[in-house]
């Protein structure tokens, strides 16, 4: 029997209803002080895109029960023993995440730019490799000043709400649309509250439109290698 | 450039979320995600997005 991770918490398990992915059973496997949740799978069945969604929902189903870490979907495991044997493994550094993330929850902000970078000026045009070099260093000035000011949004919410930089995840500039992809561990019980904090300091961005969800699992803030 | 709307990316973000983030595991099966390319690494496996692996190759790499 396969089993498909969905996420670590501390033993013992909290109490959860026994429905997995697709209402297969879901699984506790214990090692030590530590457990993964999962579903009861079978090699043969694919998983579709709900899937991920459902995951993602099973994730916060657990993590509103007890503390826990998301694993990456898609992780699957021959057997319990296999499990077991891949928790046992990275105990520690599992046990540190864990207590990274106890009580608090991810809040994820995206900031899309709200107009394309315009058309380049070109000052001179003298002849074909001087107008594709002015043209290069126009693109490439354009594309700092961007990267620029993305950052500088990034700092400015960082200290209006005064956050710990080591709870703080972000890239700028990811595509065209993107400016901002941010992620803060927040307490879960002040999550809301976080959340309104963010929003304001995010609307007052003239140049970008702020997109926020959460709160959810601390999936960024999981990994442990 | 494409228009990304809202919903475009917090769709985005979740879906990153799920596939690149999160405790990366050894298993020791293989499936795979209908539209999304996985790759299976030996015989432990680490099931992810072909870019993401891809990334950390690149970085490995350099």
């Amino acid at each position: 029997m396969t089993l498909l991770a969905h996420a670590i918490a501390a033993a013992p398990p909290a109490t959860l209803s026994g429905e997995g992915l697709r209402g297969r059973p879901l699984a506790w496997s214990e090692a030590g002080d530590l457990g993964l949740w999962s579903t009861e799978w079978a090699p043969d069945i694919k998983l579709e895109r709900p899937d991920a969604l459902e995951h993602h929902r099973l994730v916060e189903r657990i993590c509103a029960a007890q503390s826990c870490l998301p694993v990456r979907f898609g992780t699957a495991f021959a057997t319990s023993d296999d499990a077991r044997a891949s928790l046992d493994k990275r105990a520690v550094a599992l046990r540190a995440a864990l207590g990274r993330v106890a009580g608090k929850s991810e809040l994820a902000l995206t900031l899309l730019w709200r107009e394309s970078p315009g058309p380049l000026p070109i000052e001179t045009a003298d002849g074909p490799g001087r107008r594709y070099m002015e043209a290069r260093r126009a693109e490439f000035a354009a594309r700092e000043a961007r990267r620029a000011r993305a950052e500088s949004m990034v700092d400015r919410v960082v200290a209006e709400l005064a956050i710990d930089r080591q709870l703080v995840w972000h890239e700028t500039c990811t595509s065209d649309n993107v400016a901002v992809s941010l992620a803060v561990l927040v307490p879960t019980e002040r999550a809301a509250e976080r959340k309104a904090e963010l929003e304001g300091v995010a609307a007052r961005f003239p140049d970008v439109i702020p997109v926020l969800n959460g709160p959810w699992p601390p999936y960024t803030f999981a990994r442990t290698e | 450039m494409k228009e990304l709307t809202a919903e475009d990316a917090s769709l985005l973000e979740l879906v990153d979320r799920l596939l690149n983030k999160g405790v990366v595991l050894a298993g020791e099966a293989t499936i795979s995600v209908a539209g999304i390319d996985l790759i299976y690494l030996g015989l432990n496996v680490v099931l992810a997005a072909v870019e993401t692996i891809d990334k950390a190759q690149e970085r490995r790499a350099s």
